[in-house]
């Protein structure tokens, strides 16, 4: 999968392309807005990583010019300016997401994934944490590499905890992953079925602790 | 020497002391042209009765002079009436005629005088004043005197010129009052735009430095004070600005070679090593990205339209910092109302402050204790901690910039609370910490709710 990374600061540039070679992409680099709207014309990329500050001009003027021309391709905006308009301004001109500098290489793989909407295809297809893996493609989870089995709910609950991993998944989030939009849920089944969860992991030997934030939702860390 | 605090007691104090001068005066000089013109008239009508008494002057053919005077002549220069006198006298200076009983001259006989001669002489107790004309009679030279009496001068005109002083003193108070009055009211509306101007100068501040003073209304006179006032905070601002603007791209540049050594680490084989140096780098990123909140929130103009849901707000903070919390073996939880709290204000401002507070209450809070945010629908957020708490004498001192109570500790920028002030400055939020029992301190966030 070819992705092109429009960013002036060459060091970045190299270092962006390592880290996303690594994860098993195929990288471009063009460093102004020029020969980025040139090059984007005739080729096909399958999503863009797009510095804003650019030798010859703003890059918010590519992002617009590319949706103007009903360009679909996922854009990905980096950006050393953090301000709640600089922020709108972004996501208003067209961009599917918006990192502030200084990103954690692991934050932008993540977005990139979210964004390029195919999740399992790439290396990173398996999610980790400590002795626990899930195999995202067909949605297996081992501890220690033991494969495991566990109910359809409880591995709906595991993959989006995983999926989020490092992050707070809101108990809605979980009902409507487990239940759709339709149906009532009774008030306290997705306790019910983090609490099942939590006691099959731990039963297993599954060195992670699947946090319940109150009021808030669920997280999945390692055990410490 | 005493001097005037106001410009309106210092001409209200002028303005009484050149009226009373001014009246003083003008009585005075009213006086002074009463009197000329009372004498004046005294002069005239004796210059005529001496000349109505010289026409009844005839020459005999002996050489004598002979005075008949008709019979209302005679009744005013009679002995009882004693008012008007006459008396002619020839050119040795001798008395010819007389209406005095001791047949005596009025004023002395100066034979060298002039064809008229205004004259005052006392006699006795009383005052003569009159006129004395020359006139030639036959071949004779004569002076004809007629005077009167001081003592039974007119008294209408007597009462006139005593009056006076206090009919002129009666009119200048009134006069001078409703000058006062006048002053007053034409000085305080003079003023009224300085009133108005100094009500806008006292919200100019750091945060407002937009506001200058209107000059339309202002005085001529204050005009130029005004105009360079206004300038001055004109070059203010542009100080202010440069320093801002600086605090922004000091941070937006150091943001770039700050993602190059934070890739530089991500990429690096040896993980202990690099975990250690992102948290160093991560907290490099915290501090720049709190001076570009507080460089933008000095310059922030708030929309008065927007509105935020509270809850919904602080459940986002809690589940961004639940992930920091609990890699430090601490907790969060969110309590209170479960509905959506509608406040005035901007949701990402009402985010920056609540994520500072957490971010504050995670940093001191013990481990293994549970930070707790709670919403209600009065409008209000609050976040507690099981940390130290606050002592009294801090209690102002934690919300200044770069303050912090324990330099030597990590992750602590000095800026988080700082911040949160100044966003419910810009709500007019008010913000209230009180230590809780046993331990720990809670700060909360009043918001002015909307009503829907």
């Amino acid at each position: 999968m070819r992705l092109l990374v429009v960013e002036d600061n060459e060091q970045l540039a190299e270092l962006l392309t390592k880290g996303l070679q690594t994860a098993g992409y195929e990288i471009d680099v063009l460093s102004t807005l020029e020969e980025a709207s040139a090059v984007l014309r005739t080729t096909f990329y399958a999503g863009l990583i797009l510095d804003l500050g650019l030798p010859d001009g703003d890059g918010l003027t590519l992002l617009r010019d590319l949706r103007h021309r009903n360009n679909p391709i996922p854009i990905l905006v980096l950006t050393a300016r953090g301000g709640l308009n600089d922020r709108v301004q972004g996501l208003r001109s067209g961009a599917d997401d918006y990192l502030v500098k200084p990103f954690a290489l692991e934050e932008l793989l993540a977005r990139l994934e979210a964004q390029l909407r195919r999740p399992g295809s790439l290396v990173g297809s398996s999610l980790r944490i400590a002795n626990l893996e899930f195999d995202t493609q067909n949605r297996q989870a081992s501890i220690d590499d033991q494969p495991q089995v566990l109910s359809a709910r409880e591995t709906a609950v595991l993959e989006l905890l995983m999926r989020s991993k490092g992050r707070v998944v809101s108990k809605k989030q979980v009902e409507d992953h487990i239940f759709g939009h339709s149906g009532e849920v009774a008030s306290n089944a997705i306790e019910v079925y983090v609490h099942r969860l939590r006691k099959q992991l731990s039963e297993r030997g599954a060195k992670v602790q699947v946090h319940t934030i109150r009021g808030v939702g669920y997280l999945i860390a390692e055990e410490k | 020497m005493f001097r005037f605090k106001s410009i309106l007691s210092r001409i209200v104090f002028l303005h009484v002391v050149a009226v009373v001068i001014t009246s003083i005066l003008m009585s005075l000089a009213l006086s002074w042209l009463l009197s000329y013109a009372t004498n004046n008239i005294h002069d005239k009508a004796m210059q005529e009765q001496a000349v109505s008494v010289g026409e009844h002057l005839r020459a005999l053919p002996d050489g004598s002079l002979e005075l008949k005077l008709p019979q209302d002549l005679l009744g005013l220069y009679s002995q009882p009436y004693g008012r008007y006198s006459y008396a002619v006298i020839d050119g040795k200076g001798r008395v010819l005629f007389s209406s005095l009983g001791d047949h005596a001259a009025l004023f002395p006989a100066d034979t060298g005088s002039s064809d008229v001669e205004f004259l005052q002489q006392r006699r006795g107790d009383a005052t003569v004043s009159g006129a004395s004309i020359k006139k030639t009679v036959g071949d004779q030279i004569v002076w004809i005197q007629a005077g009167e009496d001081l003592a039974n001068r007119d008294v209408l005109i007597d009462d006139i010129v005593a009056d006076f002083y206090r009919n002129v003193g009666w009119i200048t108070l009134p006069i001078l009052l409703v000058l006062l009055i006048a002053d007053i009211a034409i000085f305080r509306r003079a003023l009224r735009p300085l009133r108005q101007a100094s009500e806008i100068a006292s919200k100019i501040g750091p945060t407002r430095t937009d506001l200058r003073l209107p000059t339309e209304e202002i005085p001529q006179e204050v005009r130029s004070l005004v105009s360079a006032v206004n300038r001055a905070l004109d070059r203010l601002e542009e100080g202010f600005r440069i320093q801002r603007d600086f605090t922004a791209d000091a941070a937006h540049e150091l943001r770039t070679p700050l993602s190059i050594l934070r890739t530089r680490l991500d990429l690096l084989k040896d993980e202990k090593m690099s975990e250690a140096l992102r948290q160093d780098v991560d907290g490099m990123a915290h501090i720049i990205s709190q001076l570009l909140d507080i460089a933008e929130l000095d310059s922030f103009v708030i929309d008065p339209s927007e509105k935020a849901d509270l809850r919904s707000v602080a459940a986002e903070v809690a589940e961004f910092v639940a992930p920091l919390a609990l890699a430090q073996g601490k907790d969060v939880a969110l309590l209170g109302v479960d509905q959506p709290v509608w406040v005035k204000g901007s949701p990402e401002m009402l985010n920056r402050a609540i994520r500072n507070l957490a971010e504050n209450a995670i940093n001191h809070t013990a481990p293994g204790t549970t930070v707790e945010f709670v919403v209600e629908d009065n409008g209000t957020v609050s976040v507690a901690d099981h940390g130290p708490g606050v002592a009294d004498e801090e209690k102002n001192l934690i919300f200044q910039r770069f303050w912090r109570r324990d330099r030597r500790k990590p992750g602590s920028t000095g800026l988080g609370l700082s911040i949160v002030q100044r966003i419910a400055e810009l709500h007019s939020a008010t913000i209230t910490l009180e230590n809780r029992r046993p331990k720990g301190a809670r700060f909360s966030l009043r918001f002015m709710p909307l009503r829907s």
